[in-house]
C-alpha cells in the first residue's frame, strides 16, 4: 500500500523537487566560487565595481541559498513518505555519510551568513574577509563529495542491484564500497566544472537582462558588461573541461550501469517524455552553447587583443570546440550519425546567432550573455533530469517490502556492526536475524578481497601462483591469518566458484 | 517490523538525538519570535512616528537573517538523524504526518521568500510604502507561527496521543486530525509561543543593556537604553501567560499522560524542574526590581505585574510539597509568604526606587536574560524526557530503552492510583524487603498486577533505595 498525493503521481514530485533542488544547489556552488573570484579580482586590481558586484552576487546567494535548504527540508519529508522502503535503505548505507555532510553544511551555512552580512564590517581586514570567501567553494566541494557519492551509488552501485538491499538489526550506516562506487570520481568532477560553469552562464545571463534595462545609463553599463564578461570569461573556461569528464563518464556508466546507458543513449523509458529525448536535447543545447560561445569570442576577438583584462586565451577556446567535436563524434559512433550532425547544426547555428546577436546590440555582450544564461540552465536541468531518468524504475510498491531483503554475502562486512550474537538476537521487532556463519573460503574471498577491487577481478585471473598472490595482497593490506591464507589459496588454486 | 537501528559511537543515541535538537530549537525559537516582534515594533514606530522602533525591528530581523542559514541547516541534520537512529518511530510518524510535514515545507518556503526578499531586502526601498513593507513582515511572521503550529501538533502527539494509534510502518495514513489535535496540542503550542517571545525578548534586552553599558557614543548609548528597556519589559510581561498557560498544560499530561506527570512532578526528572523553578525566581526577581524601578509612575502596569506574581501560586500547588521544611504545611505556608513577601518588596523598591540605582545593573539584566534562556532549555528538555522510555507516548518504546526505564515507567504506572503525588512517597516498612511490600500491595482488591510486575516494580524500588 502506498501513499498517493493525488494531484500528481509520487515519482512526479520527488522529480520537481529534486530538479529544483539541484537547480539551487548547483547555482549556489557556482555562485560561491564567482562571488569569491569577483571579489579577488576587485581586491587585486583595486576595481571597486567587482567588490560590489560580488557582494551583490552574495546577497542573491544567500537568498537563494536558503531556498535550497529549505528544497531539501521538503525532499526528506517527501521521500519518507512516498519511498519510504528506498529512503530507509538509503540510511542503512549511508547515515554517517548524511551527518557529516550535515555538520559540513552547517559550516558552509554560517560561513555564507557571515561572510555577506560582515562585509562591510571587515572593510578594513580584506584579506581576512577574502579568505572567508575562498572557504566556501572547498567547503561546497566537500559537501557535494558527500552527496555525489551516494547519488553515484544510485546509479552504479557496483555489483549491487537496486531493490536487494537490507533492511537488518546492526547495521553501520556507513557502506565504504558503495560509497566509492564506479562513478564515483566521473560526477564528483562533472558536477565541479558544470557547478561553476554554470554559475557563471547565470550570472553572465543576469548581467544581460540588466544591460537591456540600462542601456542608456553609461556607469550602469560599464558595471554589467564587465562583471557579466568575467563570469562568462570564467564559466567558458569551466565549461572546457565537461567533454573531457563526460567522455569518461559515459564509459564508466557503459561498464556499470549497462541499462542506463543504453537508456541514454537510445532514448528509452522516462528518457524520452512528449515524445522529446530530453538528454538529446541537452547535448543540443551544449553543442548551441560551444558555438554560440565561440561565436561571442571570435566577434570580441579585436576588443581582446586591444588589451581588455581578463581575456581568454584562443587557444583555450578552440580547444573548448575541438574537444566537444571529439565528443560529439563519439557519441556520434555510438549513437546515430544523426546525433552528430544535429549538434553540428546547433553549434553551427549558435555560432552565427551569437555573432549576429553582438552586431546587433552594436558591441553589447547583452543577448549573448542572456542566451548562454538560458541555455545553461536548460542543460543542468535536463541534464540532471536525464542523469535520474535513466536507472530502472522502482518497484510498483513503494513501501513495505522490508521483509524480503537481504545483503549480499560480500557486502556484510562493511554493512553489519560486529555485535554479539545476545544483542542481535535481542532486535526490537524480536524478528530472527540472520547470523553470519563461520568463513569458509568463500566467504573470505567474497568478504575480503573486495575491499580493495571487484570479484571479476579475481575470477579473471589466468595464473595459477595464487600463493604469490594471495600474499602480496596480505602485504598489501588485506587481513588474512595464516589458517585463512591457507583455505583461500587451497579454494583458488582449486579453481572453485565462490 | 525490522527495521535497522544504526548504532552510534561516543555518545548513547539519545545523547546525539538531544544535541542535534538543542542546537536547531533555540535559534528556531529566537527567529520565530523576533519575526513575530519585528512588524509590530515597526507599526509601533510608523504609528508614533519614532525612529528608534524601526530600527529596534530592522536590528531584530538582521539578527534573524543571520541565524537563518545556520539554523535551516541544523534543522535539516535532525531528519538526517532520526531516519538512522530512530527508523521505525521515524518511518511510522512520517506515516501519520506525511501532509503537515509537507505543508510545513511550504510554509517554510513563502517564510524565506516573505522575510529575506518582501521584508529585509525592501526595508529601505519601502521607506515611502511603510504599510506594505510591514504587511509583508506579518504575513512572514504569521508564516513562522504556522510552521510552529505545525511543529506542535505533531510533537505534542509524542507525548499525549489521545489514544490515536500509531500507524505501522507499511500504513501510509497521510494525515491524523486526530492525532495532530491531541488533547495538548493548544496548551504546547501556547506554552512555547509564549515562551519563546519571553526568553528572546528577555534576552536581547540583556544583550542590548550590556551594549548600553559599553557604548561610550552618547546617541548610541541612548538608543541601546531605549531598546533594553522596550524588550526587557515586553519579555517579563509575556512571561505572565505562561505560569496560567503552565497550569492547563501540566493537566493535560496529568490526565492524558499521567507517568510523564509523575516523572516531573517528583519523579526521575524532577532535578529538570526544580533548577527551572530556582531560575524563574531569579530572572522575576531582577526583571521585576528593573521594572518597579524604572517604571514606577505607571501603577496600571505594576498593578497587573503583582496580579501576574500572585498566579505563580497555581505552580506550587501543582507540585508535590517539598520536604525542606519537614511537613508540607511548613512548605505550603514558605512559599505563600514568598510570594506574598515578593509582592510587598516589589512595592517597596518602587517606593525607594531613586535610591535603589546601582551601577552595573545592566549586567543584572543580563544575568536575567541568560538565566530565563537557560528555562527554556530546561523546560524543553524536560518535556521530551519525561515520556523515557517512550519515544510515542504509550504507543513506541525507544530502541534503547533498559529494563530500568521500563520498570520505572511501570512502577509510576501502576502505582500512581494510591501514591499519586511522587514514586518517592513509597515507604518500605522496617524489616521488609520490597519484593515483600509489594506482593503485599499486589493482594489488594483495586491493584491489579501480575507475578511479573510485581518483581519489575519491587526491583525498580530496590534500585531506587540504593
Amino acid at each position: 500500500m502506498n501513499l498517493e498525493l493525488g494531484f500528481m503521481s509520487a515519482k512526479g514530485f520527488i522529480a520537481f523537487l529534486g530538479l529544483f533542488h539541484t537547480a539551487v544547489a548547483s547555482l549556489a556552488i557556482g555562485l560561491a566560487f564567482m562571488v569569491t573570484f569577483a571579489e579577488l579580482v576587485g581586491y587585486r586590481y583595486r576595481i571597486r565595481r567587482h567588490d560590489l558586484f560580488a557582494k551583490r552576487t552574495q546577497l542573491f546567494h544567500v537568498c537563494i541559498y536558503n531556498i535550497g535548504t529549505i528544497n531539501a527540508i521538503g525532499l526528506v519529508f517527501a521521500l519518507s513518505g512516498l519511498f519510504p522502503q528506498f529512503w530507509e535503505q538509503f540510511f542503512v548505507h549511508f547515515h554517517w555519510v548524511m551527518i557529516v555532510e550535515e555538520f559540513i553544511f552547517f559550516l558552509l551555512a554560517t560561513t555564507i551568513t557571515f561572510h555577506y552580512f560582515f562585509w562591510d564590517y571587515v572593510w578594513g581586514h580584506k584579506k581576512l574577509h577574502l579568505f572567508l570567501g575562498a572557504l566556501l567553494t572547498p567547503l561546497f566541494f566537500f559537501q557535494f563529495y558527500f552527496i555525489n557519492a551516494v547519488g553515484s551509488f544510485m546509479l552504479t552501485p557496483g555489483n549491487f542491484q537496486e531493490g536487494t538491499l537490507s533492511l537488518s538489526v546492526g547495521v553501520l550506516g556507513w557502506d565504504r564500497l558503495g560509497f566509492f562506487n564506479p562513478s564515483f570520481m566521473m560526477l564528483q568532477l562533472h558536477r565541479v566544472f558544470a557547478n561553476i560553469s554554470y554559475g557563471g552562464f547565470f550570472i553572465a545571463g543576469w548581467c544581460g537582462i540588466r544591460l537591456y534595462f540600462h542601456s542608456a545609463d553609461p556607469v550602469k553599463k560599464a558595471y554589467y558588461e564587465d562583471n557579466g564578461r568575467l563570469s562568462f570569461y570564467v564559466a567558458f573556461m569551466s565549461f572546457l573541461a565537461l567533454p573531457i569528464v563526460g567522455f569518461f563518464y559515459s564509459a564508466v556508466l557503459m561498464r556499470n550501469a549497462d541499462e542506463a546507458f543504453w537508456n541514454l543513449m537510445m532514448g528509452r523509458g522516462d528518457v524520452v517524455k512528449a515524445g522529446i529525448d530530453l538528454w538529446w536535447l541537452k547535448h543540443l543545447f551544449v553543442a548551441a552553447m560551444v558555438g554560440g560561445g565561440l561565436g561571442y569570442f571570435s566577434r570580441k576577438a579585436a576588443a581582446l587583443a586591444s588589451g581588455e583584462r581578463f581575456s581568454v586565451p584562443n587557444a583555450l577556446i578552440y580547444a573548448v570546440a575541438v574537444f566537444y567535436f571529439i565528443y560529439y563524434l563519439c557519441m556520434g559512433l555510438i549513437m546515430t550519425w544523426a546525433f552528430f550532425l544535429w549538434s553540428l547544426a546547433f553549434a553551427v547555428g549558435g555560432y552565427l546567432l551569437s555573432r549576429h546577436m553582438v552586431n546587433y546590440g552594436k558591441g553589447s555582450s547583452r543577448a549573448p550573455f542572456l542566451m548562454m544564461g538560458l541555455l545553461s540552465f536548460g542543460t543542468v536541468m535536463l541534464g540532471g533530469w536525464s542523469r535520474e531518468a535513466a536507472r530502472p524504475r522502482f518497484d510498483e510498491n513503494r513501501h513495505s517490502a522490508y521483509d524480503k531483503l537481504y545483503i549480499p554475502a560480500e557486502r556484510q562486512p562493511y554493512l553489519m556492526v560486529d555485535l554479539q550474537p545476545p544483542e542481535l538476537t535481542d532486535s526490537p521487532a524480536g524478528a530472527p536475524v540472520a547470523v553470519v556463519a563461520p568463513p569458509n573460503a568463500a566467504s573470505l574471498i567474497a568478504g575480503r578481497c573486495v575491499g580493495c577491487h571487484d570479484l571479476q577481478r579475481v575470477r579473471n585471473y589466468r595464473g595459477d601462483d595464487w600463493p604469490k598472490v594471495v600474499n602480496t595482497m596480505v602485504v598489501y593490506g588485506t587481513k588474512l591469518d595464516e589458517e585463512e591464507k591457507r583455505l583461500v589459496v587451497e579454494h583458488l588454486s582449486a579453481g572453485l566458484s565462490f | 517490523m525490522d527495521l535497522p537501528v544504526i548504532p552510534t559511537p561516543v555518545f548513547d543515541r539519545w545523547v546525539w538525538m538531544e544535541e542535534f535538537t538543542f542546537s536547531h530549537i533555540p535559534i528556531a525559537a529566537v527567529i520565530t519570535a523576533w519575526m513575530f516582534l519585528a512588524p509590530i515594533l515597526e507599526l509601533i514606530g510608523y504609528r508614533k512616528r519614532d525612529l528608534r522602533y524601526d530600527r529596534l525591528s530592522k536590528s531584530l530581523v538582521y539578527f534573524s537573517m543571520i541565524l537563518f542559514s545556520p539554523g535551516a541547516a541544523l534543522g535539516t541534520g535532525i531528519p538526517f538523524l532520526i531516519i538512522g537512529l530512530y527508523p521505525e518511530f521515524w518511518a511510522r510518524w512520517a506515516n501519520m504526518f506525511f501532509w503537515p510535514l509537507i505543508f510545513q515545507f511550504i510554509l517554510f518556503t513563502m517564510e524565506v521568500l516573505f522575510l529575506f526578499n518582501f521584508y529585509y531586502l525592501t526595508w529601505d526601498k519601502t521607506m515611502h510604502r511603510k504599510r506594505t513593507h510591514i504587511a509583508c513582515g506579518f504575513i512572514a511572521a504569521l508564516m513562522g507561527e504556522l510552521i510552529q503550529l505545525i511543529w506542535d501538533g505533531i510533537g505534542s502527539y509524542m507525548l499525549t496521543p489521545g489514544g490515536v494509534p500509531l500507524p505501522a510502518v507499511n500504513e501510509p495514513v497521510g494525515f491524523s486530525l486526530a492525532g495532530y489535535l491531541n488533547p495538548s496540542f493548544l496548551s504546547l503550542f501556547l506554552h512555547r509561543s509564549f515562551g519563546n517571545l519571553s526568553f528572546t525578548l528577555l534576552l536581547a534586552g540583556g544583550v542590548f543593556a550590556f551594549r548600553h553599558m559599553r557604548h561610550r557614543v552618547p546617541t548610541e548609548k541612548a538608543y541601546y537604553g531605549f531598546a533594553a528597556d522596550v524588550t526587557f519589559t515586553l519579555g517579563f510581561l509575556f512571561f505572565f501567560a505562561q505560569p496560567v498557560i503552565g497550569w492547563f498544560y501540566a493537566r493535560v499530561i496529568q490526565g492524558e499522560a499521567p507517568v510523564a506527570f509523575i516523572a516531573m512532578m517528583g519523579g526521575h526528572a524532577w532535578y529538570y524542574f526544580i533548577p527551572k523553578l530556582l531560575l524563574i525566581l531569579v530572572f522575576v526577581f531582577i526583571a521585576g526590581t528593573y521594572v518597579f524601578v524604572r517604571h514606577r509612575d505607571k501603577p496600571w502596569l505594576l498593578g497587573a505585574i503583582s496580579i501576574g506574581l500572585a498566579s505563580f501560586y497555581v505552580i506550587f500547588l501543582n507540585h508535590p510539597p517539598l520536604r525542606v521544611f519537614g511537613s508540607p504545611l511548613a512548605w505550603r505556608i514558605a512559599y505563600t509568604a514568598g510570594i506574598l513577601g515578593f509582592i510587598a518588596y516589589l512595592w517597596f523598591v518602587r517606593w525607594r526606587g531613586p535610591a535603589l540605582r546601582v551601577p552595573g545593573w545592566q549586567i543584572f539584566l543580563l544575568v536575567a536574560g541568560l538565566a530565563s534562556t537557560a528555562v527554556f532549555f530546561f523546560g524543553g528538555n524536560m518535556r521530551e524526557r519525561v515520556r523515557s522510555p517512550q519515544t510515542v507516548y504509550g504507543w513506541l518504546e525507544k530502541p534503547e530503552a533498559t529494563d530500568y526505564e521500563r520498570n520505572r515507567f511501570l512502577t509510576y504506572e501502576k502505582c500512581i492510583g494510591c501514591h499519586i503525588r511522587s514514586p518517592r512517597d513509597l515507604v518500605l516498612p522496617a524489616g521488609e524487603t520490597w519484593n515483600q511490600r509489594v506482593a503485599a500491595e499486589a493482594r489488594r482488591p483495586e491493584v491489579s498486577l501480575s507475578d511479573e510486575e510485581v518483581v519489575r516494580i519491587a526491583s525498580y524500588l530496590e534500585e531506587v533505595d540504593k
